[in-house]
């Protein structure tokens, strides 16, 4: 364990401090985006893009051309692939992200033992390395934070009509379809933002227990937006200050602080109710 | 919005119009339905009978396999739809979890009419505080909606629906699991919105007794629509008898 002294040092550290620079965007963007993605029922997208986003960096690594961009094609073709499938009436919409999320991960392993290892660990790929962010990679991610929170105010009315009902939006003459892809694409943005920092496997968990969180204490919509990234980015300072004092793994540490607070609050609420 | 409307052109017209399940078997077929402004319609028929297909049809919501649909006179497009407020069947109006206000939920039918990138505005709160007070629900706005009654919940849904001054209103079964309290005041309230504010209405519903009460003119659907005219006319005629007729093979509960 950490002693006081040393935390205070470490805060003190520029790798320290961007990581929590990082934290916060990545909180952020994941956070306000999760609100649609779990009222729209489609909490599973972050899980299918996020690996699909995986077999796009193997490729990029394979290819030896930059990985993030590859995998960034990937995940927008991926993310029209899972739109299509869920709008789809044919196929069942959860089936439709499991089948990308196997072809993601599957064919992401096979193309790392084709080139056996290329130089990276899967374990950085899978479980992010925060404390690794460079000032690059948080030029990009602020870049993208402005482009996604502008796109979403710039639709705002219309994303929250075809969240509340696809159906009631479309009746009167909204172009839902275009929305549906919309929010997928602004997904698979970010979980190609937030794969360098908390990896593949927990970038779905940011996606989806923000607003989890959120919507059981929001007393309307526009409070529920503005408190899932409150949560967000609580979680991720308290996970990377619980990371940083007992030397464990920042990506999980954030994810499971997510999840004690979602838990927190859900208890706070039973107590109130009484 | 000029309709340029002549007095006697509907305002919805369906021509031959057949829509087909998944697998081929049909939900209606040869359906022809005319209706005119300050009609009050009510669509009568069995579980089953394709009463949502029809309306769905006229919302864009499903595309007819044969046959034309016009709205205001002209090929239906997302223009025209905004000149119509939907409350669709309870089952389906919305899952009540969702953290949206009443008032929330009311500026939610201002969306479509204010169009891309415009901002809700003042405007949008005044129109949805009287819409609000015509449905007797003003008191209600700060409320989450998944903490109201039935009644009240399908009010909600009637003002969002009637915010945007519609020229057609359109109610799926809209008193299905309401009391019959709520169930008087609601007719109350359609015939208000029908003659004192001038919605065309369309409702469906298997509540032949209030429908009858309540509308200018009755259609009939089982598959087909084998009657469409005045309600006094519905009432003398064969229709209402062979509505309680038809075979007992057709009261399953399969909806579309």
């Amino acid at each position: 364990m950490t002693t006081l002294n040393e935390l205070m040092l470490l805060l003190q550290a520029g790798f320290v401090q961007r990581a929590f620079i990082i934290g916060l965007i990545v909180a952020v963007l994941s956070s306000i985006l999760s609100v649609f993605i779990v009222l729209k029922r489609v909490s599973l997208i972050g899980d299918g893009l996020s690996h699909t986003a995986f077999g796009g960096l193997a490729l990029g690594y394979y290819l030896d051309i930059v990985p993030l961009w590859v995998a960034a094609v990937v995940v927008v073709l991926g993310s029209l692939g899972i739109t299509r499938a869920i709008r789809s009436t044919r196929i069942s919409s959860d089936a439709a992200v499991a089948v990308f999320l196997q072809l993601g991960l599957s064919s992401g392993i096979v193309l790392i033992s084709l080139a056996r290892g290329f130089g990276i660990s899967i374990e950085s790929l899978l479980f992010g390395s925060i404390l690794l962010v460079n000032l690059d990679q948080i030029i990009i991610a602020s870049v993208i934070l402005v482009g996604v929170l502008g796109v979403i105010f710039l639709f705002y009315k219309e994303l929250v009509y075809t969240t509340f009902s696809e159906t009631q939006a479309r009746a009167s003459g909204v172009q839902t379809w275009f929305f549906d892809y919309l929010v997928a694409i602004l997904a698979g943005v970010v979980v190609i933002a937030a794969i360098p920092i908390v990896g593949v496997l927990l970038i779905s968990a940011l996606l989806v227990l923000p607003a989890l969180t959120s919507i059981q204490i929001g007393k309307s919509f526009k409070q529920t937006i503005i408190m899932s990234p409150i949560f967000g980015i609580a979680s991720a300072f308290l996970g990377l200050f619980v990371s940083l004092i007992f030397d464990i793994a920042s990506g999980a540490t954030i994810v499971l602080m997510a999840m004690a607070i979602f838990v927190a609050v859900l208890g706070a609420k039973r107590v109130s109710a009484r | 919005m000029d309709l340029n409307l002549g007095a006697n052109q509907p305002i919805v017209e369906l021509e031959n119009v057949r829509v087909d399940y998944p697998g081929g078997v049909q939900a209606i077929d040869k359906v022809n339905l005319e209706i005119f402004e300050k009609d009050l319609i009510g669509l009568i028929g069995p579980n089953g009978a394709g009463k949502s297909t029809l309306l769905g049809v006229i919302l864009g919501l499903i595309k007819p396999n044969h046959g034309s649909v016009r709205l205001f006179g002209e090929a239906l497009k997302p223009k025209n739809l905004r000149l119509i407020g939907y409350v669709p069947q309870k089952a389906q109006l919305i899952d009540t979890s969702f953290p949206a206000t009443v008032d929330e939920t009311v500026l939610l039918g201002r969306v479509p009419g204010a169009g891309l990138f415009h901002r809700l505005n003042k405007e949008d709160h005044l129109r949805a505080e009287e819409a609000m007070k015509i449905l007797g629900i003003d008191g209600l706005k700060e409320r989450r909606i998944g903490q109201l009654s039935g009644g009240q919940f399908q009010r909600v849904f009637i003002a969002k629906a009637i915010v945007d001054k519609p020229k057609l209103l359109i109610l799926d079964e809209p008193t299905t699991g309401v009391d019959s309290l709520s169930k008087s005041e609601f007719y109350h309230t359609l015939s208000h919105l029908n003659r004192d504010l001038g919605i065309t209405i369309l409702l469906s519903s298997h509540d032949i007794g209030i429908v009858t009460k309540l509308a200018n003119k009755i259609a009939c659907i089982n598959r087909t629509l084998y009657f469409c005219g005045p309600t006094s006319e519905f009432e003398t005629s064969s229709a209402l008898s062979k509505l309680y007729d038809y075979p007992a093979g057709l009261m399953t509960h399969d909806h579309p």
